[in-house]
């Protein structure tokens, strides 16, 4: 029979643990508050810069220009072609765990992009219209060509794609025997593609994450995931700059987590780099006259360039920032709901022991009276 | 009269300022501008300055940081990394801002940025001229 002391004591421990949660969820929920307030706050600014991008994009397509960050896909896949380059990419997770699957899916979603080899349909990203989402665009673009001298690393890998949990699996090296043929053809692979590809991680889980998979991280920001500032954003555009104008990058995309509401957020993957303008031929109808730029379109490119990708980064990590709170406040308010669950069944639990006690003495004390007649 | 909307919008703050206005005087890296309304498709880069707009036969100062400022015929939109009404620039903090900016620059010393500098004290300056407080 279950000891009634132990009972106690544990409902006193879950009761505990749940005080703890519900702290976590409001520190959380209040955090979130802000976090929303900034993410906000902020969109009009990432509207109002996308729309003039688009524009300048749309009117900038057709004409022989040059400039290092602008191509038209035809370049890129003859760039492609050539092999030459890296891939970087920017993650952006959270320093701290206890917001359910927040981080993992947003690793999940890099590895998926970072593996994207141009076979898999199964993202509903690509059904979005977000014209400015390349990069898969553009891996698309590059299905069935061969390069002609070294191969670029996503173009190495021929598997065939599988599941995302088959896929974690492989990364891990380890598993079930099924996966351990794929583990293997991973593994191998795995070495081949880290050689081109450079990270900068946002919040611990991401760096912790992909150091252990000896990925080549080139810069990781901590403390700031839950309170992003404009001037890390604009660091990392300064370095990815940087990279990119050095020729060692080809192909700068974005990872992070999408903030829709309390309840949804979805990871999303965006290319800063290079800009393809492509894309940007829906709104060219709108646009009859051209601009005039003061003092010229290449000093103001320039500069709105960069401009534009430290927006994208800072709206980003404001996005991810409001996702992981969300998701934290989930998390903790599921978790003291479940701790008032245990709480209610363990008493009664405790109530039915201590009646089964009760009974026999019951029992006993009867029994011996009857005893004694 | 005819008008043109304005839009100014800020990372941190969002739309700071959207109404229709008669006319715009600004300050691009080029020198002044006037936007009336009808204006030809432009995109320049704006220097820390105060704007002024003129509605309804008045004339406000707005402070706008430095950004980007886009004109098309219906619409300016100003790009800024700040903009201040005149309500909101805390004086006393411009004051110390042109002081600070002002010793460093005097210094001349090759350790600070000059140029970051610079761009404080004009700042500094663009703002206490939308305050309306003379330069010390």
């Amino acid at each position: 029979m279950a000891n009634l002391q132990h009972i106690r004591r544990r409902i006193k421990s879950v009761k505990n643990i749940q005080k703890i949660t519900n702290a976590m969820d409001m520190i959380a929920r209040s955090r979130f508050n802000a976090a929303r307030e900034a993410l906000l706050s902020n969109l009009p600014y990432v509207a109002k810069t996308r729309e003039i991008m688009r524009r300048v994009m749309s009117q900038m397509r057709g004409q022989e220009y040059e400039h290092p960050f602008i191509k038209t896909r035809d370049e890129l896949i003859a760039e492609q072609q050539e092999g030459a380059g890296k891939f970087l990419f920017i993650v952006i997770a959270s320093d701290k765990g206890l917001a359910g699957s927040f981080s993992s899916n947003v690793l999940k979603e890099a590895h998926d992009t970072i593996e994207y080899d141009g076979t898999s349909e199964t993202s509903s990203l690509d059904a979005d219209d977000d014209d400015e989402n390349f990069h898969r665009k553009n891996f698309d673009a590059l299905k069935g060509i061969k390069p002609a001298g070294k191969r670029t690393p996503k173009q190495q890998r021929q598997m065939a794609a599988t599941g995302g949990m088959a896929r974690a699996a492989g990364h891990r090296g380890g598993g079930t025997s099924g996966a351990k043929n794929l583990s293997v053809a991973r593994e191998y692979n795995d070495a081949d593609y880290i050689e081109g590809i450079e990270l900068i991680t946002v919040g611990r889980k991401a760096t912790t994450h992909f150091k252990q998979r000896g990925y080549n991280i080139i810069k990781s920001y901590h403390g700031i995931s839950e309170r992003p500032q404009y001037k890390y954003a604009k660091e990392i555009t300064d370095l990815v700059m940087e990279r990119f104008a050095s020729g060692e990058i080809i192909d700068v995309t974005l990872i992070y987590t999408q903030f829709k509401s309390a309840i949804s957020c979805t990871p999303d993957d965006v290319t800063l780099l290079p800009i393809v303008t492509d894309d940007y031929a829906k709104t060219s109808a709108n646009l009859k006259e051209e601009y005039i730029y003061e003092p010229d379109v290449v000093s103001i490119l320039n500069d709105f360039l960069p401009q534009r990708i430290a927006t994208r980064i800072y709206g980003a990590m404001l996005h991810s920032a409001a996702s992981e709170l969300s998701s934290r406040m989930n998390a903790m308010s599921n978790a003291t709901d479940n701790a008032q669950e245990l709480v209610g069944r363990l008493n009664l639990f405790y109530n039915k022991v201590r009646q089964a006690g009760i009974t026999n003495e019951i029992n006993e004390i009867v029994g011996g009276a009857n005893a004694l007649e | 009269m005819a008008t043109i909307l304005l839009e100014v919008a800020t990372p941190d703050k969002g739309e700071v300022y959207a109404k229709e206005i008669n006319m715009l005087i600004t300050r691009s890296i080029c020198g002044e501008l006037g936007i009336l309304p009808k204006h030809a498709n432009l995109l320049t880069e704006l220097v820390p300055h105060a704007m002024r707009i003129k509605e309804g036969g008045g004339e406000t100062k707005l402070f706008v940081s430095g950004g980007f400022m886009e004109v098309t015929p219906e619409k300016i939109t100003i790009l800024a990394d700040a903009a201040e009404a005149p309500d909101d620039i805390d004086v006393e903090r411009a004051k110390a801002a042109y002081k600070r900016a002002e010793e460093r620059l005097a210094k001349k010393d090759s350790e600070i940025d000059i140029d970051r500098a610079e761009a404080a004290l004009a700042r500094a300056k663009a703002r206490l001229l939308v305050k309306g407080v003379p330069i010390p």
